[in-house]
């Protein structure tokens, strides 16, 4: 008798917390009927509540860990986590030697290069081929346009998976080794946590307050909300291959700003090649640097700055060390004659 | 025959900075175009996580009576070959092995192995005016032993068959072409005959011309000192060299009187005359790899 009441007991008890733990999970539901908007808004997240499909990588929430583990590996091309221990991901590169992690304009849509320069001058940064890691999270499209003459069909499955696309970067593009799943998850948990926030896009109050109409389920305003904060960022970025330019058409830096030049020499040459950092070919702001650049303009050789610049040269996985290219969209014909003009000058030609 | 029997203690001179990670930008580079310089060491280490081989010849008197037509100027013979594998421990740190084949003069079949640490690196704003590196080399002969007692080469213990010499290299870059370094050094030989000294001190002198980025000229002397109680005939060695590098490869053509590589030999038992046409002509390659 006694033993059956423990178990009554013991069932009202079950009963008691389950339906106390409904009314909690309801009364969550009742007051996260809609998204309260904040500074810290998860951009994705507050698009998703606007209609739109989440992106393939998306995750609810970061891991911490993995998400510090991720960053060692961006920035130092190596990491451990737990019982792995970590071996390098490429013996020539690491991630930051091509991308920003942070932004390169004023505006997530900064993408004219001379404003890109600008800023980052400004804030004492490199100049980089690739584009900034920054708001990678949010992005839908990678290895865009351009990137299927380099690369091949390897960009078909990096279009739209950005596990895909990172490691095609990691085993192409740095010439190292595809990643383990565990780095590969680590990444993708950085990327997470450095996602775009709602005061990165820097809406009007007016921009502001229809987007918070919208999420508070005004369905006739969710299209255009989503049409404003979709235009605070860049999604894809465009990737328009050149070639080397025609000689017919270089000028020499004959027509160049040397002054622009140089920054673009500093910022982009010598972040890579002084002291040979990532190189074999070490580059200085002295005479015999710019003699070897200016003696091998011509031609469509990888020594040629108008060749190498718009080609970068070839990428073997795991084997080869070379030089990534500048697209139209990172660097332009007159920022290349700019560079042009301060090796012209240095060189005393 | 003289015989010391001496224990000599490799210093590791500095401490090492493990973690000292990338090129700081203030940091001035190639004052030498690679490791060595002709037969000295230079400033320069291999960067952390990068390694190299290195093969070097140097072929036998280009004149005089061993050279000559009849030699083809030296290129008959091989007066020293050299194999080696060098590794960048840190970008200051490396270290390295090598295979002589030895002038028989009279080592044959040499080990080598040494450590480098570079601990000054010249700045471009002049707060550090000088790059300094010491290396410290350790010889070992395995040829099979002479049966004459009197021979240095008879080597009654295992001892016997060690030399020691550390070289402190202090260079700077003066100008973009122009680079000059001193080369104080030390060569310690455990065992050796009765006309001669276990200890020898040498002072070495280097310059390095570049014409472009990627060809220039050096030349390099050593002067031996406390040559007393020495035999006759030994000389200091001289080598004036024309470097090719290009990106991960670097080769040098050269012309010394040194017959032999590494400090046991080209200091220690050099005994060819530039005068008498025993100069010779040798080259360098390496290649470096990141692993």
């Amino acid at each position: 008798m006694n033993t059956m009441k423990l178990i009554s007991f013991r069932w009202l008890t079950v009963v008691a917390v389950t339906m106390l733990l409904f009314a909690f999970y309801q009364a969550k539901d009742v007051e996260g009927e809609y998204r309260v908007i904040t500074a810290k808004t998860s951009v994705e997240d507050l698009l998703i509540d606007l209609g739109k499909a989440p992106v393939s990588h998306y995750m609810d929430v970061y891991d911490s860990v993995l998400a510090q583990v991720g960053e060692q590996l961006i920035r130092e091309g190596q990491a451990n986590y737990g019982n792995h221990k970590g071996k390098r991901i490429s013996s020539h590169f690491q991630c930051t030697d091509c991308h920003s992690l942070v932004k390169e304009g004023t505006l997530l849509t900064t993408i004219d290069p001379q404003q890109r320069l600008d800023y980052t001058q400004q804030h004492t940064m490199p100049f980089l081929p690739g584009s900034t890691l920054h708001g990678l999270y949010n992005r839908t499209d990678f290895y865009n346009d351009d990137y299927y003459k380099k690369y091949g069909s390897l960009v078909f499955d990096a279009r739209n998976n950005l596990g895909n696309a990172i490691q095609l970067c990691a085993e192409y593009c740095a010439s190292g080794r595809p990643l383990e799943d565990w780095e590969l998850e680590a990444m993708l948990h950085y990327f997470k946590r450095e996602e775009l926030t709602l005061e990165e896009l820097q809406l009007s109050s007016e921009e502001l307050q229809l987007v918070q109409s919208a999420v508070q389920q005004n369905d006739h305003f969710k299209e255009q909300a989503r049409a404003v904060v979709e235009e605070k960022y860049v999604r894809a970025y465009r990737a328009t291959f050149t070639g080397a330019m025609p000689e017919s058409d270089r000028k020499y830096g004959s027509e160049g700003n040397s002054e622009n030049g140089k920054k673009i020499y500093e910022a982009s040459c010598l972040y890579c090649h002084q002291n040979a950092r990532v190189t074999y070919l070490d580059l200085d702001r002295d005479i015999l640097s710019a003699r070897y650049l200016w003696n091998n303009r011509k031609g469509y050789e990888d020594q040629s700055i108008y060749q190498v610049i718009r080609w970068g040269t070839y990428p073997k996985a795991g084997r080869r060390q070379y030089m990534p290219l500048y697209t139209e969209e990172k660097l332009s014909d007159q920022q290349l004659e700019d560079l042009m003009a301060y090796i012209k000058e240095q060189a005393g030609k | 025959m003289k015989r010391k029997k001496n224990i000599v203690t490799l210093v590791v001179l500095c401490s090492v900075f493990w973690g000292y990670g990338q090129s700081d930008t203030n940091l001035v580079s190639e004052t030498f175009s690679t490791v060595h310089i002709v037969n000295g060491h230079s400033t320069e280490t291999l960067k952390k996580r990068q390694w190299r081989y290195v093969i070097a010849h140097r072929f036998g008197d280009a004149l005089g009576p061993a050279g000559g037509v009849q030699n083809a100027f030296g290129f008959d013979n091989a007066s020293d070959i050299r194999f080696g594998f060098d590794l960048g421990i840190t970008d200051q740190l490396m270290i390295g092995i090598g295979r002589l084949k030895g002038t028989a003069t009279p080592y044959r079949s040499i080990l080598e192995g040494f450590v480098k640490y570079r601990f000054l690196s010249q700045k471009r704003d002049n707060s550090m005016p000088i790059s300094a590196a010491v290396t410290s080399t350790i010889f070992g002969t395995y040829m099979e032993a002479s049966s004459d007692p009197t021979a240095v080469t008879s080597f009654p213990e295992f001892a016997h068959r060690i030399a020691y010499a550390t070289q402190l290299t202090i260079a700077r870059k003066f100008h973009p072409r122009i680079s000059a370094a001193v080369l104080p050094t030390f060569v310690y030989r455990n065992l050796v005959d009765e006309f001669d000294q276990n200890a020898l001190f040498s002072l070495g002198g280097a310059a390095n011309i570049k014409v472009t980025k990627s060809l220039g000229l050096i030349a390099e002397y050593f002067h031996n000192f406390n040559q007393e109680g020495r035999r006759e005939g030994l000389t200091n060695s001289l080598g004036l060299g024309l470097e090719w590098i290009t990106n991960g490869h670097n080769f040098t053509i050269n012309l010394t009187n040194a017959r032999g590589f590494g400090e046991l030999q080209y200091i220690a038992l050099n005994d060819a005359l530039w005068s008498e046409g025993q100069f010779r002509i040798g080259f360098t390659i390496t290649r470096t790899f990141k692993y």
